[in-house]
């Protein structure tokens, strides 16, 4: 038997008392785009809140009644809760905030994504909620996103919905286009990432970590001249270097998903 | 008045001999006779002073002018040997963040005036103090050892080079320069250094210099004088002489130190040829 790694990302509501109001802003948010939380990950987080549990349970029934499936609840220990209530949840890491399909929005709670504890940087990738807006704007407010000494990506030349960078990528540095293909011309460095909604190819050493297909492609590739990766993921399904096959070692080789499993093929 | 040329002399991790390069390289430019100023902008541990053999005669210092509490002119100490090298120093008794960005900004544009060259040897790390050493820099030198966690943290440097200065944010590139140091042909030979080759490969910056570790630049170090002016003989000042030739853009290949031949290994390298 095998263990497999996948990751998602999960949409963390953080209700706030009176929680009438807080319902009317997620009836807002549904209103605007009826399917916006509809088939994804959602987890109730209560940390800090002191919510009774009765108050709780009541709030779940009522989201129920919205058909939003709270899957984890984080903040409140396994004990109190009540049979049939979802899961105890901890351990996420926070990551960038997902979109609201319109501009305007600034709910609070509706905006934090957070990571299952189980996923790697993978699940920082964005979903894609919002394709109408121009690329390279998102672009930058994604690579914003990022950690406190974020930096801008590199100079990049935008076209249709792929991005091609043209300088190498340092270590520390992010770059997340979640709508396309990213094409790197030179060296991606250890501690450096590339998420991409599409294919990565980088043209040098890919040697940081390079995750493609992060909004539900399966048929994402990476490419690279030279692989010497830290990790490589494929719409969430993630290898760590060592567990690479190691005869591939610094070689120009592919990467694509096949049979839930990820398969490292020798370019040439 | 002459319009300076600002470089930084970086690194991410310490102890990899940024102020050893920046005195080096300094009084290297003041040999060749350019007015130079180096600046220390490692406040709180400063060094500079003490490498360049200046400590005793510090009065004022970098976080006094950027606070107005003393001219530039007070404040610059002229080097023992070399009448037209300078030296700003640090403060030893505040910390980094008396350091305000305008004034930095405004002690650089003065220097600018004056010198030929400024010289900013920045304090390790990716915190204010590098930043602010590196906004007004026109040039930058990295600083690297032949070890993966000195070049990672190089790498990382360098993007920040390429962000957070005011010509990447004016849409320009900075010119960068990769010096290493403490370069040991023995270890890189076992593998136990990486070779010069996979140091450049890893962070694609041009070579500027390689530089032997040394018993020599201790000793200079000790009696405070800048290698390249204690023993101009030594490996290590040769190669600090000729990176800074570079600096001035001439065009001359990079000496890679290598093990002393035998004599034996000489005669048979010589009928070779």
């Amino acid at each position: 038997m095998k263990f497999k790694g996948k990751s998602f990302i999960a949409i963390v509501l953080s209700p706030e008392p009176p929680f009438s109001d807080w319902l009317g802003e997620i009836d807002r948010i549904i209103a605007r785009s009826p399917g916006f939380f509809i088939d994804r990950p959602i987890i109730l987080d209560v940390r800090g809140s002191k919510i009774a549990i009765e108050d709780l349970e009541q709030l779940l029934e009522e989201l129920g009644t919205r058909s939003v499936r709270v899957m984890g609840i984080d903040g409140v220990s396994g004990t109190r809760l009540k049979p049939g209530m979802p899961p105890s949840f901890s351990g996420g890491r926070l990551a960038s905030d997902i979109d609201v399909p319109t501009p305007s929005t600034n709910s609070p709670g509706a905006e934090t994504a957070e990571t299952q504890a189980k996923a790697p940087k993978a699940a920082r990738a964005e979903e894609k909620t919002d394709t109408k807006a121009p690329t390279a704007a998102r672009k930058k407010s994604h690579t914003s996103a990022e950690s406190d000494d974020k930096q801008a990506a590199p100079a990049s030349i935008v076209s249709g919905s792929s991005i091609v960078i043209t300088e190498p990528v340092r270590s520390g540095q992010s770059i997340l286009h979640p709508d396309g293909d990213v094409t790197v011309i030179g060296s991606v460095s250890s501690g450096a990432e590339i998420i991409a909604g599409g294919s990565i190819h980088v043209y040098g050493a890919l040697r940081g970590r390079a995750l493609a297909g992060v909004a539900g492609k399966d048929c994402a590739r990476i490419f690279c001249s030279k692989l010497d990766a830290e990790l490589v993921s494929i719409n969430g399904l993630y290898k760590v270097a060592d567990d690479f096959d190691g005869t591939l070692r610094n070689a120009p080789a592919q990467i694509r998903f096949e049979n839930e499993t990820l398969v490292f093929e020798e370019l040439n | 008045m002459s319009n300076a040329t600002v470089v930084v002399v970086t690194s991410g991790k310490g102890g990899v001999g940024k102020t050893t390069t920046t005195a080096a390289i300094a009084s290297a430019l003041a040999k060749e006779g350019y007015q130079v100023c180096a600046i220390d902008f490692d406040v709180g541990l400063r060094n500079l002073d003490l490498i360049m053999g200046a400590e005793r005669r510090v009065v004022f210092d970098l976080v006094n002018v950027v606070r107005g509490e003393a001219s530039i002119k007070q404040a610059l100490v002229r080097d023992k040997k070399l009448n037209n090298l300078y030296l700003l120093p640090a403060s030893q008794t505040r910390d980094k963040d008396a350091l305000t960005e305008e004034g930095v900004a405004s002690v650089i544009s003065e220097l600018r005036m004056y010198f030929d060259y400024v010289i900013c040897d920045s304090p390790a790390g990716i915190e204010r103090g590098a930043t602010l050493a590196m906004r007004h820099a026109d040039e930058a030198i990295i600083v690297s050892n032949p070890e993966v966690s000195s070049v990672r943290d190089c790498d990382r440097i360098i993007g920040l080079l390429d962000a957070k200065t005011k010509i990447a944010e004016d849409g320009g590139r900075m010119p960068k320069h990769l010096m290493i140091t403490r370069y040991d042909t023995e270890r890189a030979k076992t593998g136990d250094m990486l070779a010069t080759d996979d140091v450049v490969d890893i962070l694609s910056v041009p070579l500027i210099g390689v530089v032997p570790e040394s018993k020599d630049v201790l000793k200079a170090s000790n009696v405070g004088l800048p290698i390249t002016l204690s023993d101009e003989n030594s490996p290590a000042a040769k190669a600090y002489m000729e990176a800074t030739r570079r600096l001035l853009g001439e065009n001359i290949p990079v000496t890679i130190p290598e093990e002393k031949k035998s004599l034996l290994g000489k005669f048979f390298k010589g009928r070779a040829a």
